[in-house]
């Protein structure tokens, strides 16, 4: 039935009485039954794109201009003059299989049992942004004001009082409703969840119904691909990531030549430390970086902070032994190539774990096999030129030692040359195949990546890293070890970069000027 | 040239997106709790119960609501704004009004931000060392003082009417009222209108033309209950979308838009006419045509309550459907079933906007759309009406209680019962009064440029953005001697050139009423101070008056608005426009209340000699600028939901602006192939007058082959650098519309 909003909006006001009919009509009056959650209904075929839904969303959350939990996008198709415009008015879709929950390294985000509202705690949330490249939809949103993530609950608090969220008592042509959906019945037939302008409802089953057009909804399409913005490039994720395949690749190739030292193995603690240490300021919240080890049976970020935590516990040990038996205990030595071979175990799985942080289906560029080969191949990349390029520290240090009484031991020579050479082309040709792979994609986002990648921004920077790589093997060669070390560091933090900032994520379309402000997004 | 200052002008804080400014920078140790992640602003972000609303942020929890009218568009939504501690926190739809029951569109809903905006004017400027040199803060007595004496010194030497004052529909009816007298009376120039000139005078003429008398004869509730509504270059769901949820109420009312752009509106449509610019009384002639043929019409009416009807069915005679279809680019089955829908209508509407206002046929247009009400009998009744959706929250409000292009009450200058009626209202003599209308807004530009007109004063508007034809307007604003701007915001694209700036209260810190479309007068309250040493504008009027020694004899004992509403209800006592009927306090209860009933005419007596309504017959010209081989396109302006007029306001207000950052050109696929251009693309339109420079390309089927459209809201890519100076003959209005541009790559130096 259709609804006259004089009565809506009485709804609001706690001291007047709603007709129960109506009630009915823009959120449910009865109580949930088991198998049954709440959803959005939106109605395009009412909305006229005014966007007051936006506004109302703001203000009822009191979240700053940059923040839009609910977004107004604009679809449009036919020729002149039968051409076709419809808007797209989106909160959070309470997906019965959400992502954002699955991929949080916290627990921050709850199905409501009762409600079925994807719920996400701020107190919990440490502002890893996780939870924003899962989601197809975009709609997690990063706050830097508070330094954590934020997001639609459908305003269950208003829900509870019995009173319309914000945005449905705001749409002046009732184009947005709550209704009880089976969750059962939904997940064998969500055919309602697509629209022209969304990602597939499929991949986490999206509950929002969408009444469409009768007519036309075949040839609608999205007006904002024109513009696709660069990601945010996260520098202390492409330090972290470079610095913890530098040293687990260092070691790696340390323990297979037989070549760990003393002083090596000190300094490759030393570089972890500095690692781990950048990478927790990648958090909007750093002080609560522990918090991230809580849900290592679930997801992957979880796992690469226990992986590369316990790699770090074992080169320290490993340190320790090879301390241990150059003050005297010989027998610690037995316990350096045990802890050695541990570390490289455990930098082995936190390097595949990393990648797999990456491997999300709302982030199709990343999503790729060439993630985890470009992180190992990285490793491989450095761990060859740091394996030379320490040698005359080490032997500084301890010649310096030396003085002291230490007796260490120089670091014996390594030949690396022509793993170097093979890891550098696989490295490049990885990155080749990658880049074709997405120009040939059928994928819009692949291809928009793949274009971003080539284009004025950007194109100079993989020439750069291209030209970084092809010089390594010559430095190392030359020898000239710091600069092939300079080079392939270069190399990586540039791709790595790359790989943030061209990376174009799954969203629902915006409006034809909606990219450039918004969404915390930024160059 | 001008193209470069004028986009330096726009000064509008396009990059701000914080949504509250911090006043201070907080200290080393906050911050650091912040960037550590111990501090997540948790109380900014707690929710509370605000007793009347429920469940919402903290910090849009009220301690006072207060009741007033929306300031921006005429749809006139009742509101109430919340203030907790004096500060404006949360605004809501009044869910007890009339007009909107309860809902708001995204500027209403985010209007409780503009009281406290950046960029308000705070204190009076006064350009103390002459042109060229800054505009320097000067207390009130002086700048009132350098007015006055100004005007006045030019004025002696000029003559009185070498003052032109430009106003606005922005104001109360009683500022209005009181600015038309001081005007009028006190400084005694005739050279007084408001930018409704560029917005609704078409409107206002062509009810003049038809039914003797300004009016909108029909109401709100007219587009629930008609069968057929006819939507006439009116986009309602971007400017009034409040409107929008009365229409197709009913499931089988007929909604028809006759508009060249497939605008939000189109979309809504059960039939979009895709006319031809200015084909539109082509096509009401047409429709006249096809309803005389068939006898779709209502004879008794006809008979009883009009004139002309012969010399109109002998000149319709000629708009066949055949000819009609060439002129408009319809088939002719398509004109021949919206005649029969009209015509067969129990109850039909045809509502227009600013398609048929801005243009230089815009008051015959509207004469010829009242033709097919009359000829029909669909007025003066449920559900059938000619109606104009106003612009301007209260441009009805100044054109009743204004003294502009009539006297207060829709007195004509020229009728010496009306002459010597008001004149005994104020016990003055009617030798006083001015004998005719003083220069409209465009010929006081013009007259301003030619030296006619040496002072200027704007009250509440930017020309700068807003008029057509921006390199004469710049003309005009250097060449007079002193200019005076009067406004909320500081600084404006006006206030660049501005002698002397007086900075004013705005909406939320006045209290009086606005009329809306449907004559509906609404209160409108106060709920902040005005900043700073700004002073509401009724304040600065009866300074002025003071200073001019007229205050005792204008305004008898006036203090407040509320004086100047006991005055204006005498004078319009028993004319078309009544206010006596209601006190603020019963217009406030009951969310306003429409002079001259729910619609008028209802018994088919017309204010005009006779009582009758003249039909015209009104011919189809083409617009004056055609596109040739130079230049090629068609340039139409309007305007898109985030925003209101020249952005002044919503350009302030981050989420808004946010939404709509830039102006953007749409263009027609065919055309853009033509062009080589691509979307996104910054480009170059250039029109015979100027050029604007970088400006996003919208590749769209939105528009036609050979047509572009802009908006016009933003001072940094201003259309009216590029629009066309011509005017109607009647009303004044420029051809915002058409006008032939080329559009080029832009090549950034």
């Amino acid at each position: 039935m259709e609804t006259g909003s004089i009565d809506l909006v009485r709804m609001t006001l706690l001291a007047g009485g709603a007709a129960p009919q109506l009630v009915e009509t823009l959120i449910p009056t009865r109580p949930l039954e088991a198998d049954e959650q709440y959803r959005f209904h939106f109605d395009m075929t009412k909305c006229i794109g005014c966007r007051s839904c936006e506004i109302a969303c703001n203000e009822q959350n009191g979240n700053p201009a940059g923040i839009t939990w609910r977004r107004v996008g604009e679809l449009e198709g036919g020729v002149y003059p039968d051409t076709q415009r419809t808007y797209l008015s989106m909160g959070c879709n309470h997906c019965l299989d959400a992502d954002c929950l699955k991929g949080c390294p916290v627990d921050a985000y709850t199905k409501d049992s009762a409600t079925g509202i994807v719920l996400h705690s701020a107190d919990a949330c440490i502002g890893c942004q996780y939870c924003v490249w899962n989601c197809p939809y975009s709609v997690p949103q990063f706050n830097a004001e508070r330094g954590v993530v934020g997001k639609c609950d459908m305003c269950r608090g208003r829900l509870n009082e019995g009173l319309e969220p914000a945005c449905v008592n705001a749409c002046p042509e009732n184009a947005i409703q709550i209704e009880i959906v089976n969750k059962i019945a939904w997940r064998e037939n969500y055919a309602e969840a697509d629209s022209p302008g969304m990602p597939p409802a499929g991949q986490t089953v999206s509950t929002t119904r969408i009444t469409l057009p009768g007519n036309s909804s075949s040839w609608l399409q999205r007006v904002d691909t024109g513009t696709v913005p660069l990601e945010h490039a996260h520098p202390s994720l492409v330090a972290m990531t470079t610095a913890m395949q530098a040293t687990f690749g260092t070691l790696t190739v340390l323990v297979l030549a037989s070549a760990l030292d003393t002083v090596s193995i000190t300094l490759l603690v030393l570089l972890t430390a500095v690692a781990l240490t950048i990478s927790v300021f990648h958090l909007g919240r750093p002080a609560y970086a522990w918090r991230a080890l809580k849900m290592w049976r679930r997801s992957w970020l979880s796992r690469e902070v226990l992986c590369f935590g316990l790699f770090f516990l074992a080169i320290g040990l490993c340190a320790a032994a090879s301390w241990a038996a150059q003050l005297g205990f010989p027998t610690a030595r037995l316990m350096v190539y045990a802890t050695a071979w541990t570390g490289v175990f455990f930098g082995l799985c936190g390097t595949l774990a990393s990648a797999y942080i990456y491997l999300v289906r709302a982030r199709p560029a990343w999503n790729m096999v060439h993630t985890p080969l470009d992180f190992l191949l990285s490793a491989g990349l450095l761990g060859c030129v740091m394996t030379v390029a320490m040698r005359a520290p080490a032997a500084a240090l301890s010649t310096w030692g030396n003085r002291f009484g230490l007796h260490l031991r120089p670091m014996p020579a390594v030949q690396v040359a022509l793993p170097l050479l093979v890891i550098s082309l696989c490295w490049v040709l990885n990155q080749a195949v990658r880049t074709m792979r997405m120009r040939a994609s059928l994928n819009f986002e692949m291809r928009a990546s793949f274009n971003l990648l080539r284009g004025k921004d950007l194109w100079w920077v993989g020439a750069l890293a291209l030209i970084a790589v092809a010089m390594t093997p010559l430095f190392a060669v030359a020898p000239m070890p710091l600069l092939a070390t300079g080079t392939a560091v270069a190399a990586v933090m540039l791709q790595r970069y790359l790989f943030f900032v061209s990376v174009v994520p799954l969203s629902m379309g915006l409006t034809f000027l909606g990219n450039k402000a918004g969404l915390g997004r930024a160059a | 040239m001008s193209g470069d200052s004028q986009r330096k002008a726009g000064s509008t804080p396009e990059t701000e997106v914080i949504d509250e400014p911090q006043t201070s920078s907080p200290g080393l140790w906050p911050r650091a709790m912040r960037f550590l992640g111990f501090d997540i602003a948790e109380s900014r972000y707690a929710y509370g119960e605000d007793p009347r609303f429920g469940y919402i942020s903290e910090s849009r929890i009220a301690d006072t609501w207060t009741r007033t009218t929306c300031g921006y568009c005429s749809v006139g939504c009742g509101m109430l704004v919340g203030t907790r501690n004096g500060k404006a926190v949360a605004a809501r739809g009044n869910p007890d009004h009339p007009v909107n029951r309860g809902k708001l569109c995204p500027k209403g809903l985010s209007e409780h931000h503009i009281p406290g905006a950046p960029g308000r004017a705070t204190t009076p400027l006064l350009r103390k060392a002459g042109r060229g040199t800054p505009l320097v803060p000067v207390s009130w007595d002086e700048a009132l003082d350098a007015m006055l004496r100004n005007i006045g010194d030019l004025q002696a030497e000029h003559g009185q009417d070498t003052l032109g004052v430009i106003g606005t529909g922005q104001l109360l009816t009683e500022e209005f009222y009181t600015l038309g007298k001081l005007v009028q009376l006190g400084f005694r120039s005739p050279n007084y209108d408001g930018n409704t000139t560029l917005c609704m005078a078409s409107a206002v003429s062509g009810y003049k033309l038809s039914f003797g008398s300004d009016g909108p004869p029909g109401a709100y509730a007219d587009m629930e209950t008609a069968d057929v509504v006819l939507l006439i270059g009116s986009n309602i769901a971007d400017n009034h979308p409040i409107l929008c949820n009365r229409l197709n109420r009913q499931t089988d009312q007929m909604l028809i838009v006759a508009d060249p752009r497939v605008t939000k509106t189109a979309m809504m449509a059960d039939l979009h006419l895709p006319v031809k610019p200015r084909s539109d009384i082509a096509l009401l002639n047409g429709i006249a045509h096809i309803l005389l043929r068939d006898g779709l019409v209502d004879h008794d009416y006809i008979a009883a309550h009009t004139e002309g009807i012969d010399a109109f069915v002998a000149f319709v005679a000629d708009f066949t459907p055949e000819s009609v279809s060439e002129t408009t680019g319809l088939p002719v089955d398509t004109l021949e079933r919206v005649a029969r829908l009209y015509g067969e209508a129990k109850a039909a509407m045809i509502a227009w906007t600013m398609g048929v206002n801005h243009s230089t046929q815009g008051a015959v247009t509207v004469a010829a759309i009242n033709n097919l009400a009359l000829i029909t009998g669909n007025i003066g009744k449920a559900g059938a009406s000619p109606f104009s959706i106003t612009g301007q929250c209260n441009a009805m409000g100044t054109r009743e209680s204004g003294f502009t292009s009539s006297m207060p009450g829709y007195r004509k200058f020229d009728n010496p019962t009306d002459r010597s009626e008001l004149s005994a209202l104020w016990g003055i003599s009617p030798d006083l009064l001015p004998k005719a209308r003083g220069l409209a807004y465009p010929d006081i530009i013009e007259a301003a440029v030619a030296g006619r007109i040496k002072a200027l004063w704007f009250i509440a508007t930017n020309p700068a953005v807003s008029f057509p034809n921006y390199g004469l307007l710049q003309q005009a604003l250097t060449t007079a001697k002193f200019v005076v701007v009067q406004d909320g915001f500081f600084p404006t694209p006006t206030t660049e050139f501005a002698d002397l700036v007086l900075p004013a209260g705005i909406w939320g810190e006045k209290e009086g009423t606005f009329t809306n479309s449907e004559r509906r007068i609404s209160k409108v309250n106060a709920f902040v101070k005005p900043p700073g040493d700004a002073r509401a504008d009724f304040d600065i009027f009866l300074g002025l008056a003071e200073g001019l020694g007229v205050r005792e004899t204008l305004f008898p004992g006036w203090t407040t608005t509320h004086d100047a509403w006991l005055e204006w209800q005498r004078v319009s006592a028993g004319r078309l426009c009544d206010y006596l009927p209601f006190t603020w306090q019963l217009l406030e209860e009951m969310g306003g209340a429409q002079w001259g009933g729910e619609r008028l005419y209802t018994d088919g007596i017309f204010p005009r000699e006779n009582g009758r309504a003249l039909l015209h017959c009104v011919p189809c010209l083409p617009f004056s600028e055609q596109p040739d081989a130079e230049y090629d396109l068609v340039l139409n302006t309007g305007r898109t939901v985030e925003h209101w007029h020249t952005r002044t306001k919503t350009g302030a207000i981050p989420m808004l602006n946010n939404m709509a950052p830039n102006a953007w050109l749409e263009m027609n696929p065919v055309d853009a192939e033509r062009l080589s251009l691509r979307q996104h693309e910054r480009v170059t339109v250039v029109s015979r007058r100027n050029s604007v420079l970088d400006v996003e390309l919208r590749i769209t089927g939105i528009v036609a082959p050979g047509h572009v459209f802009m908006p016009f809201h933003f001072a940094e890519h201003n259309s009216n650098l590029v629009t066309l100076g011509d005017f109607d003959p009647i009303s004044r209005e420029p051809n915002f519309k058409q006008c032939a541009v080329h559009v080029e790559r832009s090549t950034r130096a």
